[in-house]
């Protein structure tokens, strides 16, 4: 455990070094002069990094909300039913991930333009569905293949409606793919770059949008500050969400 | 499109064996069908319709301009590179418009201005004519040229903006971009000049090259201690030219159009020149840094001993970020360097064109001038104004900027002096393909 923290972050402690600095250069082993200059800039009220934030925490928890709507009944399906062509059902549910984003994205931008959505909230939101929902899909899927569909049958026989059977059957049993599925889907939402960049138009800019404009720049302090200001709030969720996973793992999973 | 054809030909083919399973099958499968589409048309809904925009005002009527910007947000597409220049932009122009002329400023920082030309030519191909996502954009060079082409630049405007009496409209500098006429269709916001940066605590001022003859020799003598941005990076492709200039004996013969035949005779002095220098350049001229961002670092670590800036006002707000040491100090070639102006242009579907005008006009004010010039405040860009069109205190208050800028600047009489013109675009288009023909690929073959 300890091991996997450490490797997560380890790479981290040089950003931070960097981002209290002042032209910290080779060959300084220390760097010869702290500061807190890249901090105030990237913090400052009106720098633009608490709106970023702001965009990309609102659009990856839309994008993780409606991928798990979509997954949930697409993984039960695909998890739980064999029928001819589920393996190329399956493979068109990969697409996605198989042809670059770029690519997609050119297209898209001139359609979304016409439809009105290029730069707006909800344009970002569904092109970031594109990369997000499949691989929330595809865990569910893997989830729902180890579901045990009598459980829910017993339920029924017991005279549970099927709003309480969601709630303390289902939902139960599948609560910890669920929160993995969903914490992949937000951070593919997190890092989209191209995408949101395209479609966004720099009217939707999220915190990717930002580093990279900024690191554009070749300032490394502010540069880490920013970066870890992107990374923080995965870690955190991973945090969280490791904790679910492993508390619920313990429950009715595992058939 | 062919994925849908393909799942309904895989279900067909289902139904067929198994006709009695396939109505439960297909009712999953449509309910999530059903729910896309829903959720498409949800979003479609939200984003709501664009807000449509009159024609542009005429600027020759500045009050109705003022009266169409109030309660306009300008949409300010711009290089985001700088958190100095950004935040000078953000706090110097951003209250004025705001307390002033009831404009909101939103800057939108891009990493390259060619994501913002790539924005506006994919609105105008998809239809979309007004109420487009780029009021203003940063730009010249090759990505005016690249807008112009198209037509998607609001033209005129820039002549008869009030603050155009402060802008030497007469001079070829000003009124030629690349070498392409501006014809009022952008409105100059700075000067730049392409300078040499040196470390005065690593290489004596007297040792120092001053020329691309004499940089040649030095770099014979110091392997592996130069290299350049690969052009088509822009400090990459000021470097080529400039040497171009010098070896093909000066710019005259390059100030008309492209001329095929002397480009061929001219420029193949140059990649002798390029040739022979390469293999002693920064790890042997195998690879070069991807732009000045990169060069700097190597420059700040002591890798390389040059690196170069586009800023008369010199380099002492990157030297107070820490990206530059304190030592650094600029300097330019006997032989000539490049200067040229950078503007504001208005897209011909631009939403907010009137308050994009006002912003456009603000820039030139002298004093704001003054405070750009000066790299205290975070920038350190040269002038878009001229000074002997400029009366009275404002006058003097850019005068005293100019005689008190800090030492890491080259004097303006210095910069004056050695001052060569931008050509034609051709030239420039021409000179990055062949660079990446006679010294990147042929590096890679041999």
């Amino acid at each position: 455990m300890a091991l996997i923290v450490a490797t997560i972050l380890l790479p981290l402690v040089p950003l931070v070094i960097q981002s209290f600095t002042r032209g910290y250069v080779f060959p300084q082993l220390v760097p010869a002069e702290w500061s807190t200059r890249a901090w105030s800039i990237v913090l400052a009220t009106d720098g633009g990094t608490w709106k970023a934030l702001g965009w990309s925490v609102a659009v990856a928890a839309t994008v993780t909300a409606l991928a798990l709507l979509v997954a949930v009944p697409a993984g039960r399906v695909l998890g739980l039913r064999t029928f001819r062509g589920r393996r190329v059902l399956e493979f068109l549910v990969l697409t996605p991930l198989l042809v670059p984003a770029v690519a997609v994205g050119i297209g898209l931008d001139i359609t979304f333009i016409r439809l009105g959505l290029s730069g707006t909230f909800w344009g970002v939101v569904l092109v970031h569905l594109i990369p997000a929902a499949p691989y929330a899909v595809l865990i569910l899927a893997g989830v729902f293949a180890n579901y045990n569909e009598d459980l829910e049958v017993q339920a029924r026989t017991l005279g549970a409606g099927p709003l309480n059977v969601l709630r303390h059957v289902t939902m139960p049993a599948i609560m910890p793919g669920l929160i993995v599925a969903g914490f992949f889907a937000f951070i593919v939402s997190w890092s989209q770059y191209v995408l949101t960049l395209q479609i966004g138009g720099g009217k939707v800019l999220t915190l990717p949008v930002l580093l990279v404009s900024t690191a554009s720049g070749g300032d490394v302090a502010i540069t880490g500050a920013l970066t870890i200001v992107y990374a923080l709030p995965v870690l955190a969720l991973l945090v969280v969400t490791s904790h679910h996973v492993v508390r619920a793992g313990l429950g009715v999973t595992g058939t | 499109m062919k994925s849908f054809g393909t799942v309904r030909a895989t279900l067909r083919t289902d139904g067929a064996v198994h006709p009695g399973r396939l109505l439960g099958r297909l009712t999953e499968l449509h309910r999530l069908a059903l729910l896309i589409v829903a959720l498409a048309a949800v979003a479609v809904g939200c984003s709501g319709g664009q807000s449509a925009t009159d024609a542009t005002s005429n600027p020759d009527d500045w009050e109705a301009v003022l009266n169409a910007a109030r309660g306009q947000t300008i949409d300010l597409y711009m290089w985001g590179g700088s958190s100095e220049i950004n935040r000078f932009v953000d706090r110097t122009y951003g209250p004025i418009l705001e307390q002033e002329f009831g404009i909101t400023l939103n800057r939108v920082p891009v990493a390259d201005t060619v994501d913002a030309v790539n924005k506006v030519l994919a609105e105008l191909q998809a239809g979309r004519n007004e109420g487009g996502s780029v009021d203003l954009i940063w730009i010249n060079g090759e990505n005016f040229y690249t807008l112009r082409q198209a037509n998607a630049l609001v033209g005129d405007w820039a002549l008869q903006i009030p603050n155009a009496r402060f802008v030497d409209w007469d001079s070829v500098a000003v009124n030629r971009d690349f070498g392409l006429a501006v014809d009022g269709s952008e409105s100059p916001l700075g000067s730049a000049q392409f300078q040499f940066v040196y470390d005065s605590a690593r290489i004596d001022e007297d040792s120092l090259p001053r020329s691309y003859i004499e940089l040649g020799e030095w770099i014979a003598a110091h392997p592996g201690r130069f290299t350049y941005p690969a052009p088509p990076a822009f400090h990459g492709t000021r470097f080529v030219k400039q040497a171009f200039y010098e070896l093909t004996g000066g710019v005259d013969p390059w100030l008309g159009s492209f001329d095929e035949t002397a480009f061929v005779e001219g420029s193949a002095g140059l990649w002798d020149y390029l040739t022979e220098i390469n293999p002693d350049l920064w790890r042997s001229g195998r690879t070069f840094p991807p732009d000045i961002a990169s060069l700097n670092r190597l420059f700040a670590n002591g890798e390389v001993d040059f690196t170069f800036t586009q800023l008369p006002g010199g380099i002492q707000a990157e030297i107070d970020a820490g990206v530059l040491p304190a030592t650094a100090r600029p300097f330019v070639f006997d032989t000539g360097t490049i200067g040229d102006f950078h503007y504001l242009a208005i897209p011909t579907n631009a939403g907010d064109s009137e308050a994009a005008m006002v912003l456009a006009n603000l820039v030139l004010t002298p004093t704001l001038q003054a405070a750009k010039l000066d790299p205290t405040n975070g920038w350190g860009d040269g002038l878009a104004i001229s000074l002997d069109l400029v009366q009275g205190e404002d006058r003097i208050a850019l005068q005293r900027v100019m005689d008190n800028l800090a030492g890491a600047a080259v004097s303006f009489d210095r910069l004056e002096a050695v001052r060569l013109p931008e050509v034609n675009q051709e030239y420039t288009l021409r000179l990055e393909h062949d660079w990446d023909v006679f010294i990147r690929q042929s590096r890679l073959a041999g």
